[in-house]
C-alpha cells in the first residue's frame, strides 16, 4: 500500500531521494551517537557508584562492627546521595535512611547475588525515578545497598536526545534543499537541450548546443549537435534537390515555350488542325510551367520562406497587377472600404493570389469579384467565385496538397498545390487563408494579412 | 541596319529557337556556344547587345560579363535558369544591365531589348533636356559635370565611363535633384518594367554608379539612399 504518491517529475524524485537519504543517514548517526553517549555516561556513573558504595560500605562496616550498635542511628550519621538512600539488611531486618524506600525496592535477584557474598548493581526504577542500586555484603548477616537516583543523567540524556532529534530533522531538511538544488543543476542541461530543440523545430536549423567541458554532458552535447548537423544537411540536400530538378526542367521548358511561341507566330501558315493542336500544347505548357513553379516554391517554402526581400507594398496595386497578369480586368477589384499597405515579398504574394484566382477560374466557375476590406489590424482580401461553393466537410481538406475535389479532376487539371502554397505563403507573412460561403453564391476564399501602419 | 545580337548559350536547342525567334523580330543574331567563342566573335564583329547564359561550361557567364565590362559599356542581358537571389545579383554586380529567368518567352527578351534601345535613344535625345549641363559635384579637385547634350559625364577634363543603364539612371535622378525617386519609379523609367520588376536591378546599378561618380563610394553623398522610399540625387 502506498501512502504517498512517488513524484513523477525527475526533480521531485531527486529531491525526495536526497531527503530520505539524509533522514536515514542522520537518524542512524543520531541513534548511534545517543547509544554510545548513553553507554559511556551510564558506565561512568556505575563505576563511580560502585567506588562510592565501597567507601560508604567501609564506613558502615566500621560503625556496625561495634556489637549492639543500633543500625537506625548509624544510618542517620551516614551521608546518602542526594535524593537517594542507604538501605541495610541485618539479620533479616531492613533499615533505610529514607522513608519510602522499601526493601522490596531492591530487586530479588540483586539481594540473592549480594547475600551469596558478591557485590553487584542493578539499574531500576525507584518511585518512578531511574536509579542505580549497588549492593555489597558487609558481613555474612549484613547487606548494604546504596540507592542513587540518576535524575541528572536522565536529564542529560533527554537533552542529548532532543538535540539529536532536531539535528536529524535539520539534516533531512538540508537533504531536501540540497536535493532540490542538485536536481535543478542536473536538469538545467536538459532545459537547454529542450530550448534548443524547440528553436530547431521552429526552423532555425543552425541552432546548436554550446560546447561544454563537462565530460558527462559532452557526450549528450556532441550527439545532439551531430544529430542536428545531419538533419540540417538532409534539409539542405532536399532543398538543393528541388533546385536541381527545377534547373534541369527549366532548360527543356525554355526550348518548348520559345518553340511554341514561334509556331504560334507562324500559325497562319499552318493547317487548322495543327493550329488546334498547338493551342492545346500551348495551354498545357503554361499549365506545366505553373505546376513546376508551384512545386519549386513549395519546396522552398518547406525549407522556410525567405522574406529578406520583403518590402512595404500597397495591397490594392498588388492585387490589381496580379489580376492583370492572370488575364483578368483590374476592375474586378473592389477596394471601396479602403485598402492599405502590407509588408511582404511581392513575388510570393503575387503567386499566392494568382493561385487563388486560378482556383476560382478552374474550380469555381470563374472569378467574380475581389474585395479588399480592412478588419482591425488586418487587411482581408476576398476572392468570390461563381461556382457551387465548397461543402463544409471539404473546407479544411482543400488546403492540403493534391487535394483538388474529385469532381473537378476530370475536366480541368488543377495542380492541387496552389491552395497549399497560398496557405503557407500567407502564414509566413503573418496572415491566414480560409474558405467561407459567398453571400451571393459560390465560394469565398479569404486571405488575411497584417496591416502596416501608414 | 538591324541591331546585332550575340547570343551566348551552351544549350543548342535553346540557342537555335532563340535565334529563330529573334530573327523573326528583325534582329541580326550571331551564336556562340561558349564564352571563349563569344570573345573571339566579339573581336571580329562587335555586337550591339550581348545575351549571356550564366551557366556556361568552361569560362562561366560571370567571368565573361566581367571581361566584357572591363573593356567597354556593351549592353548585356543575362539569361539564367537560376532564380536564386545571389546568382542573379552576382550577374548584375558583374556588370549585366538586365536579366530574364528561364523558362521565358521570346517576347520577354525583345521587351528588354526595346527598353535598352529606349535608353540609347533617350540618352542621345537632345531635343529638350531639362538642362544640357548639370554640375553634379562642384567640389575639388575637379567638378563632376553631366552633359545630356553630349551624353557624357566628365570629371574635370576626364570622361567618366558609364554603361547605358548607369547613364540612364543618372539622368533620371538628375532630372529632379533633391527629390526622392522610388525604386518602382526608376524601374519603370529606366528598365521599362512594371509592378513586378525586380527592385534589386535598381539597387545594384545605384551601387555601381556610386563607385564611378562618388568621391567616397562607401559614404555616398551624391546619390543617397532614403530608407524605405528610394534614392535621391543631392547636388554637391
Amino acid at each position: 500500500m502506498r501512502f504517498l504518491p512517488w513524484p513523477r517529475a525527475l526533480r521531485g524524485r531527486v529531491a525526495l531521494s536526497f531527503t530520505l537519504g539524509a533522514l536515514v543517514l542522520s537518524t542512524a548517526l543520531a541513534t548511534f551517537t545517543f547509544l554510545v553517549a548513553r553507554g559511556y555516561l551510564i558506565g561512568q556513573r556505575e563505576r563511580e557508584a560502585v567506588r562510592q558504595t565501597y567507601l560508604d560500605g567501609a564506613f558502615l562496616r566500621n560503625q556496625l562492627a561495634t556489637p549492639g550498635a543500633p543500625v537506625d542511628e548509624i544510618l542517620t550519621t551516614a551521608d546518602p546521595p542526594a535524593d537517594g538512600a542507604f538501605v541495610v539488611r541485618q539479620y533479616g531486618q531492613w533499615y533505610s535512611t529514607t522513608l519510602g524506600v522499601d526493601p522490596p525496592t531492591v530487586p530479588e535477584t540483586l539481594q540473592k547475588h549480594v547475600r551469596s557474598g558478591h557485590a553487584g548493581y542493578v539499574l531500576t526504577e525507584v518511585n518512578g525515578t531511574p536509579s542505580l542500586i549497588v549492593g555489597l555484603r558487609l558481613s555474612p548477616v549484613t547487606q548494604f545497598y546504596r540507592v542513587a537516583p540518576l535524575t541528572e543523567l536522565t536529564d542529560t540524556l533527554n537533552t542529548l536526545g532532543a538535540i539529536l532529534a532536531i539535528g536529524t530533522v535539520l539534516a533531512a531538511a538540508g537533504g531536501a534543499a540540497v536535493g532540490r538544488w542538485a536536481s535543478h543543476k542536473a536538469v538545467q542541461p536538459i532545459h537547454l537541450v529542450a530550448a534548443t530543440a524547440a528553436q530547431i523545430a521552429g526552423g532555425s536549423l543552425d541552432s546548436r548546443l554550446p560546447n561544454t567541458s563537462d565530460p558527462d554532458l559532452a557526450i549528450i552535447v556532441g550527439s545532439f549537435n551531430s544529430m542536428v548537423d545531419t538533419l540540417q544537411q538532409r534539409v539542405e540536400r532536399d532543398a538543393r534537390f528541388a533546385a536541381d530538378v527545377g534547373h534541369e526542367m527549366r532548360s527543356p521548358l525554355t526550348t518548348l515555350v520559345a518553340s511554341v511561341e514561334l509556331l504560334n507566330r507562324h500559325r497562319k501558315d499552318l493547317p487548322p488542325r495543327a493550329v488546334q493542336a498547338i493551342g492545346m500544347v500551348s495551354g498545357e505548357l503554361t499549365r506545366l510551367q505553373y505546376l513546376l513553379d508551384n512545386l519549386l516554391h513549395l519546396a522552398k517554402a518547406d525549407a522556410g520562406l525567405d522574406l529578406t526581400d520583403a518590402s512595404v507594398l500597397p495591397l490594392g496595386d498588388l492585387v490589381r497587377h496580379t489580376l492583370n497578369r492572370s488575364g483578368h480586368s483590374a476592375d474586378l477589384l473592389n477596394a471601396a472600404d479602403g485598402d492599405g499597405r502590407v509588408r511582404g515579398d511581392k513575388y510570393l504574394l503575387e503567386r499566392a493570389f494568382a493561385n487563388l484566382i486560378d482556383n476560382a477560374d478552374r474550380h469555381g466557375g470563374g472569378l467574380r469579384a475581389v474585395t479588399i476590406r480592412p478588419d482591425g489590424e488586418k487587411l482581408l482580401v476576398l476572392f468570390d467565385d461563381a461556382g457551387q461553393g465548397i461543402p463544409l466537410e471539404d473546407r479544411e481538406r482543400i488546403f492540403e496538397r493534391f487535394a483538388t475535389s474529385r469532381a473537378a479532376r476530370g475536366s480541368s487539371s488543377g495542380t492541387g498545390l496552389g491552395l497549399a502554397l497560398a496557405t503557407q505563403t500567407l502564414s509566413a507573412h503573418g496572415g491566414a487563408l480560409w474558405c467561407t460561403d459567398n453571400p451571393a453564391e459560390g465560394a469565398r476564399f479569404v486571405a488575411s494579412l497584417p496591416l502596416v501602419a501608414p | 541596319m538591324a541591331e546585332h545580337l550575340l547570343l551566348v548559350e551552351d544549350d543548342d536547342r535553346i540557342r537555335t529557337v532563340l535565334r529563330l525567334g529573334l530573327e523573326d523580330e528583325g534582329y541580326a543574331v550571331s551564336e556562340a556556344a561558349s564564352a571563349e567563342t563569344a570573345l573571339d566573335l566579339m573581336g571580329d564583329d562587335p555586337p550591339d547587345v550581348l545575351i549571356v547564359d550564366l551557366g556556361l561550361g568552361g569560362m562561366d557567364g560571370f567571368t565573361l560579363i566581367r571581361t566584357v565590362r572591363r573593356s567597354g559599356d556593351l549592353p548585356i542581358i543575362v539569361v539564367s535558369a537560376r532564380t536564386d537571389t545571389h546568382d542573379i545579383v552576382a550577374g548584375l554586380e558583374a556588370g549585366a544591365d538586365d536579366y530574364v529567368t528561364k523558362p521565358f518567352q521570346i517576347k520577354e527578351i525583345t521587351a528588354r531589348l526595346r527598353a535598352l534601345h529606349r535608353r540609347v535613344i533617350s540618352s542621345a535625345a537632345t531635343d529638350e533636356p531639362p538642362s544640357p549641363e548639370v554640375i553634379l559635384d562642384a567640389g575639388p579637385p575637379h567638378p563632376l559635370v553631366l552633359s545630356t547634350a553630349r551624353g557624357t559625364v566628365r570629371r574635370g577634363e576626364d570622361d567618366v565611363h558609364l554603361t547605358l543603364t548607369e547613364y540612364g539612371l543618372l539622368c533620371e535622378l538628375a532630372s529632379s535633384p533633391g527629390r526622392v525617386m522610388s525604386r518602382q519609379l526608376l524601374l519603370e523609367r529606366v528598365w521599362d518594367q512594371g509592378f513586378f520588376g525586380d527592385e534589386r536591378l535598381v539597387d545594384v546599378h545605384v551601387r555601381r554608379l556610386r563607385t564611378k561618380i562618388e568621391q567616397d563610394p562607401s559614404n555616398p553623398r551624391l546619390v543617397v539612399t532614403v530608407r524605405g522610399l528610394g534614392y535621391r540625387l543631392d547636388l554637391q
